[in-house]
């Protein structure tokens, strides 16, 4: 197979899997679709009002007319309006996404050299000192979970010493630039747990390479130290180290939400858990698909650059 | 002493001080468990009336303090986990029997015909289990039923996976084959022949979804999905009295040193049985067995 139409056959696939995760988190929001009516309409709503609510929604058509607009209009590039405050969903999205694509990227700046570097440290010698320490490290770290690490490091460097804001709040009108210490606690989060799943992912790999005969032919030759990491374990354990950093870029989207309310940080993550809350069915349904959207995205991303940087995938397959 | 000698006393040495690290988890474990269960019925005094002013410290009749409305702390906090790990453990228990019956389903088909399933598992384990859980709250909301589907639900891929693997393992051996030579039916090849073989890597996958299955029950609570105040659940409480760290810090620090110290033992503890089960020490690694 040649690389376009490997491409083209991971491009087709990760549209599929789109289609069926948009029918997934259709389905699961409208299971009961009473619920959006009564939300909107108020407790008190006589019957009369609950009709007129349903059919101004659109509510009172059925499942798949439905779907089907929606997807459609997701097409054009319309997510259909949140029934709180009628905001357009592609707006909300507009509006906030670029905030958590901030926290995420600052995020994976920081695990990325940090991860490799003790993930390196600890494989290279497994079972000594530095990987005794970066293991239980990691371990400890990976077991917590992330709105337990925000708590604690909220309490710890901004509620009692007040070193660190509480509350992200961006400056009105501004970015989260103009104010970087709001970043710093959310990026903490983020970047801690991130360091402590990639860390013992590429230390694992990292291992498993030190321990193979080419290694050791390259030990007796008097390579050693970063010379020997660097030039002859890191190329064999990139490929790995990217996927599992995809991984980690996946379970971004997920630490977003949590870190986001837990710092009330503006971004995409904590409009969906406050659409959530006040039970805003389009709000949720669009923010869900644009995060799919881009956990696929950086599937197929990082699948693409594994591929290119395995070192035996240079020629034709 | 010679050097070989000192090697030894250290290698034999090592296994007593996990063995004791060990069972310090398990200690833990059982622990956060018990404070779990039987809180409820340990508790004086009711979780959700209101005895004092808001954040006050521990004093006389109130051994932790209050919390944000001025309920007994101490109180809640026994109330507040039998929501979380119940939730966890139903959970565990509908990702393990799915995983059970696809995996061992998946891993007696054909490599073809498993191919397609396998990719909408693949699929599922991509999905962001948060996302899951946060679709699902608002399709039934307030509803621990939905989170505990959820949860299971965004557990089960791994279940799968992992038991469609070793059933795989299974499959290949000598007598399986005999047993599908001799025209034993697939339910009895299941029985006798796959699940004997298979029963530990099951309850060792099921011990890893708790802890999962808990890192989620718990978030849930914390972003408030799930039944809703004025239960008490260890995720919520420390969402609702963040405001007041700075005055009583026990309503956040409990329920989170709880949950921290649970998930911490468990992860050493499946460090110890895996090194155990891969320690190339052989008999001499696992002599409590």
């Amino acid at each position: 197979m040649n690389r376009w139409a490997f491409w083209l056959r991971r491009l087709v696939a990760g549209a599929v899997a789109l289609v069926a995760l948009s029918l997934l988190i259709f389905g699961a929001t409208e299971l009961l679709p009473g619920d959006a009516v009564s939300a909107v309409a108020g407790p008190t709503a006589t019957e009369e009002e609950r009709a007129a609510v349903r059919e101004r929604l659109g509510l009172d058509r059925d499942a798949a007319t439905r779907y089907l607009e929606w997807a459609g209009g997701a097409l054009r590039g319309d997510l259909g309006t949140g029934y709180l405050g009628a905001r357009p969903v592609t707006e909300v999205v507009g509006a906030r996404l670029p905030h958590s694509l901030l926290l995420a990227a600052l995020a994976l700046a920081v695990t990325v050299p940090v991860a490799v570097v003790a993930g390196l440290a600890a494989g290279m010698r497994a079972g000594g000192p530095v990987d005794h320490a970066v293991s239980a490290g990691t371990l400890l770290v990976a077991g917590l979970p992330e709105f337990v690490l925000a708590t604690l490091l909220l309490w710890a460097l901004a509620a009692g010493p007040g070193l660190l804001p509480q509350v992200s709040m961006v400056p009105l009108g501004g970015s989260p630039l103009d104010a970087p210490e709001i970043l710093v606690l959310p990026v903490a989060t983020l970047a801690v747990s991130g360091i402590a799943v990639a860390t013992r992912l590429i230390r694992a790999r990292t291992a498993d390479i030190a321990a193979t005969p080419y290694i050791e032919a390259a030990r007796l030759r008097g390579v050693t130290g970063p010379r020997l990491a660097l030039r002859h374990v890191l190329p064999n354990a990139l490929g790995p180290a990217v996927q599992a950093l995809g991984m980690v870029t996946g379970a971004l989207v997920g630490g977003a939400v949590v870190v986001e309310t837990v710092f009330g940080y503006p971004g995409i993550g904590r409009e969906l858990q406050e659409a959530v809350a006040y039970r805003d069915v389009p709000l949720v349904q669009g923010i869900a698909l644009v995060l799919c959207a881009i956990a696929l995205a950086v599937l197929l991303l990082t699948d693409l650059l594994a591929r290119a940087l395995d070192p035996r995938s240079g020629g034709a397959r | 002493m010679s050097p070989a000698a000192r090697g030894a006393r250290v290698r034999a040495r090592a296994p007593a001080r996990r063995i004791t690290r060990a069972r310090v988890c398990a200690a833990i474990c059982l622990l956060v468990v018990g404070i779990a269960l039987l809180g409820p019925l340990l508790a004086w005094a009711s979780p959700t009336e209101q005895v004092g002013a808001p954040f006050e410290g521990p004093g006389a009749g109130l051994p932790l303090g209050t919390d944000f409305l001025g309920r007994d702390l101490a109180a809640r906090v026994l109330h507040g986990g039998r929501l979380v790990l119940g939730v966890a453990a139903g959970a565990t228990v509908l990702a393990t029997a799915l995983g059970l019956v696809g995996g061992v389903l998946l891993g007696l088909m054909s490599e073809r015909a498993a191919e397609p399933v396998m990719r909408a598992v693949d699929l599922l384990a991509v999905f962001p289990s948060l996302l899951l859980l946060l679709l699902f709250a608002t399709g039934a909301p307030g509803s621990d039923l939905a989170v505990l589907l959820a949860v299971g639900l965004a557990c089960a891929p791994f279940s799968i996976r992992v038991i469609r693997t070793v059933t795989r393992q299974t499959a290949a051996g000598g007598y399986v084959r005999t047993a599908r030579a001799r025209g034993d039916s697939a339910w009895a090849l299941a029985r006798y022949d796959i699940w004997p073989n298979i029963a530990g890597t099951v309850l060792a996958d099921a011990g890893l979804r708790f802890v999962a299955a808990v890192h989620l029950a718990a978030t849930a609570g914390f972003l408030g999905l799930g039944r809703g105040a004025p239960a008490a659940h260890w995720g919520r409480m420390i969402r609702e009295n963040l405001p007041g760290a700075a005055l009583n810090p026990l309503p956040v620090l409990l329920p989170a040193a709880l949950l921290t110290a649970f998930a911490v033992a468990v992860n050493l503890l499946a460090d110890h049985a895996a090194a155990r089960r891969a320690g190339p020490a052989g008999p001499s690694g696992a002599p409590h067995a």
